[in-house]
């Protein structure tokens, strides 16, 4: 089974996550909503990502769990210190990870604009996103250049000669940016990117009553947690 | 004829580019009726790419440069009207076909210009199913850009700039990575274009697919606008003639021939240098392989690889190469069984984007990289007409000049199999011929070589075998 959810209600998520940080609520709630937002990861395409994602959130709980029993020392308090600090940030790690690895790029400038965001952001956003995969395509391509070249290869090359390794991936990289920059520039603008007034999306979204639902549902443990306090 | 609309009218028009001291474009007047066909030919260099940035808008508005006297497109005056005017009368297609499309998803790429036009949905989405069926592209829709051959992510680029129905379609090297049928489809889809009565300008090297297309030729040379041909008068050019003004051949029959020839006839047989056994190439996600039960290059010989778009021809070289391991399947080095690694010692690759492969800050100090010290660098840049570059930055040379310093690094560093990526994609006749006088010297010096190619005249000019991969 698979459910697909509004990129708004994964922003939403999002959001609720951040604010668990924020607010620094207790263990309970936040295991609770971490447990909500890894549902819809698990029933969702990326589903070996979220679970991978979950079983180091499980991990992180029982280790911290089993120092208290192991007694108090300054090391222990250390580590442990680290291990909750790095279990709190893992709600947005998972709420972030499932709206970015789940929603196509059309859905998303398509939320972006029923949420009424200008234009002026959202190309710019979507530049970026178009931009990123460009270079690490041009970073293969430079990587293979070198390797035929006989120069920085084995993995171990860029740790040995770093300012010499950068050098020649950076180069070539930011000589081929400016390219590819004024390239997809024309592109857009020749496709009417810069058109002022109504931009429409091909791709449709809808808020459903599952996404209401799992929205209410997840703002519960969090509402309670304000209210309790 | 003469109470058609007239699309394109330029009345003396100069330009210039900030950078250079020269016009690009000089004293240029003439005027394209509704409807017609017209080609625009001369030498790399010559102005008509300039010429195309005035028609769709992006020049002096995006590019910038000083312009004198006027250009109309459908009414527009270049430099007056914004570029979004231009949008859903006029629909471009570029040379690179990397960097022209600019969504990921190939269908939002085509829903793209229609979005930024404000369509509805439902609307957008016949058209896309429209279109893509125009340009025989169903396949390749929802695929992502990244997963795509250079010929099809042309193909893509066509479709999208007709989305909007524009009256107006400017080309730009259309077919410079596309296989003989993906052309033949883009001349019937611009044939039922100019039926339509869309206004078709095309700026291209490769006339042959055009020749009964066109109802104009105009030549350009060194930005002046020095013959226009009517249709018969094209026909009736001896290829004496075009390749006097540097063009191509408009008749590749013989060449088709030749091509035919060539693959079955071997040429004098060395000692091979490279081969394979039933190897299956591929990448592991992607489900297209190609399987090649034998295949062979030999010492001082220069095999040209052809086929059509997506077959595999880059990935074969590249596994060859050493850099892509091969789904299962041997290759050999001079009869041996040879790893990826050995192969990657061994080979070289002259990659379509040569600006990837140039790291250094002079042509010296790039050709001395990773050389073994064997030969004297002087002599390899003298034979390849570099010498007096020597102290260049790489990167500002020209497209050829760069290929010959990457050519003449592979040589440096003692590498036996080159392997070059289209080294001839939007080349006019004298810059192909001298890539072919370059393959030669390669094949002198004992290299084998592999070319891979869709230029029918480098392949049968210059190749010794070729040999072409189907799916």
């Amino acid at each position: 089974m698979k459910i697909h959810l509004d990129p708004r209600t994964k922003l939403y998520f999002l959001l609720l996550a951040n604010l668990l940080l924020f607010f620094h609520v207790d263990t309970k709630t936040e295991v609770m909503l971490t447990i909500l937002f890894f549902i819809p990861f698990f029933f969702s395409e990326r589903r070996k990502t979220g679970i991978g994602f979950g079983v180091v959130y499980v991990i992180l709980l029982a280790v911290e769990y089993g120092m208290v029993f192991l007694g108090q020392s300054v090391l222990q308090n250390f580590v442990s210190m680290v291990l909750v600090g790095i279990r709190m940030i893992f709600p947005c790690l998972i709420t972030g990870a499932y709206a970015f690895s789940t929603t196509g790029i059309g859905e998303f400038v398509c939320a972006l604009r029923r949420m009424g965001i200008t234009e002026k952001v959202i190309v710019p956003c979507m530049v970026v996103i178009r931009f990123f995969p460009t270079v690490k395509e041009d970073y293969r391509q430079i990587k293979n250049a070198m390797a035929l070249r006989g120069i920085a290869v084995g993995n171990f090359a860029l740790l040995r000669h770093p300012a010499q390794s950068l050098e020649y991936i950076l180069i070539p990289l930011l000589m081929n940016a400016n390219n590819v920059a004024q390239d997809l520039s024309v592109a857009a603008l020749t496709k009417g990117i810069g058109i002022k007034g109504k931009h429409t999306s091909m791709v449709q979204i809808r808020m459903k009553a599952l996404d209401l639902g799992y929205m209410i549902l997840c703002s519960l443990p969090f509402v309670l947690f304000l209210g309790g306090k | 004829m003469e109470n058609r609309m007239t699309m394109l009218e330029s009345r003396e028009c100069s330009f210039a580019y900030p950078t250079m001291e020269e016009n690009v474009l000089e004293d240029i007047s003439f005027s394209v009726k509704a409807g017609e066909c017209v080609l625009f030919c001369g030498c790399s260099g010559c102005g008509k790419s300039t010429l195309l940035r005035l028609m769709n808008g992006l020049s002096p508005g995006f590019f910038k440069g000083k312009m004198s006297g006027s250009f109309e497109t459908i009414g527009m005056k270049a430099g007056e009207v914004p570029i979004e005017e231009y949008v859903p009368l006029v629909g471009s297609v570029f040379q690179n076909p990397k960097t022209q499309n600019f969504n990921v998803n190939t269908t939002s790429e085509l829903a793209f210009p229609c979005e930024n036009t404000g369509m509805d949905t439902e609307r957008m989405r016949k058209r896309v199913k429209e279109c893509a069926k125009e340009l025989k592209i169903e396949g390749l829709l929802n695929r992502s850009i990244f997963c795509l051959s250079g010929g099809e992510k042309q193909r893509v680029a066509c479709a999208s700039a007709c989305m909007l129905e524009p009256e107006l379609l400017v080309l730009d090297e259309p077919t410079s990575n596309l296989d003989e049928k993906a052309i033949e489809d883009l001349r019937q889809f611009i044939a039922r274009k100019k039926a339509q009565g869309v206004t078709v300008v095309i700026a291209e090297h490769r006339l042959e697919w055009l020749k009964q297309l066109v109802d104009r030729c105009f030549y350009f040379e060194q930005g002046k606008l020095s013959k226009v041909w009517s249709r018969e008068e094209f026909h009736q050019l001896t290829i004496g003639q075009l390749y006097e003004m540097g063009l191509r051949a408009i008749d590749l029959k013989g060449h088709k021939e030749k091509i035919e020839r060539k693959q079955i006839e071997a040429g004098e047989q060395t000692e091979i240098a490279v081969s394979v056994s039933e190897l299956k190439i591929g990448y592991k996600k992607q489900k297209e392989v190609c399987t090649i039960s034998s295949f062979d290059v030999c010492h001082g010989e220069i095999v040209g690889l052809m086929g059509q778009n997506g077959v595999g021809k880059s990935t074969l070289a590249k596994t060859l190469c050493g850099l892509v391991k091969p789904l299962s399947g041997k290759i050999y080095w001079r009869g041996k069984k040879a790893s990826g690694k050995e192969m990657i010692k061994h080979s070289f690759m002259v990659m379509q984007d040569v600006n990837y492969q140039l790291f250094c800050e002079s042509v010296k100090e790039e050709v001395i990289l990773g050389s073994r010290g064997e030969q004297d660098y002087k002599v390899i840049l003298e034979k390849l007409d570099l010498l007096e570059l020597e102290e260049r930055h790489p990167m500002s040379l020209s497209g050829g000049q760069k290929q010959r310093v990457a050519v003449a690094s592979a040589i440096m560093s003692g590498k036996e199999f080159i392997v070059f990526d289209e080294p001839t994609s939007g080349l006019d006749h004298l810059h192909m011929e001298q890539v072919g006088e370059m393959l030669e010297l390669l094949k002198e010096q004992g290299k084998a070589v592999l070319v891979i190619t869709h230029d029918e005249e480098l392949a049968a000019d210059w190749c010794d075998r070729v040999v072409k991969l189907y799916l």
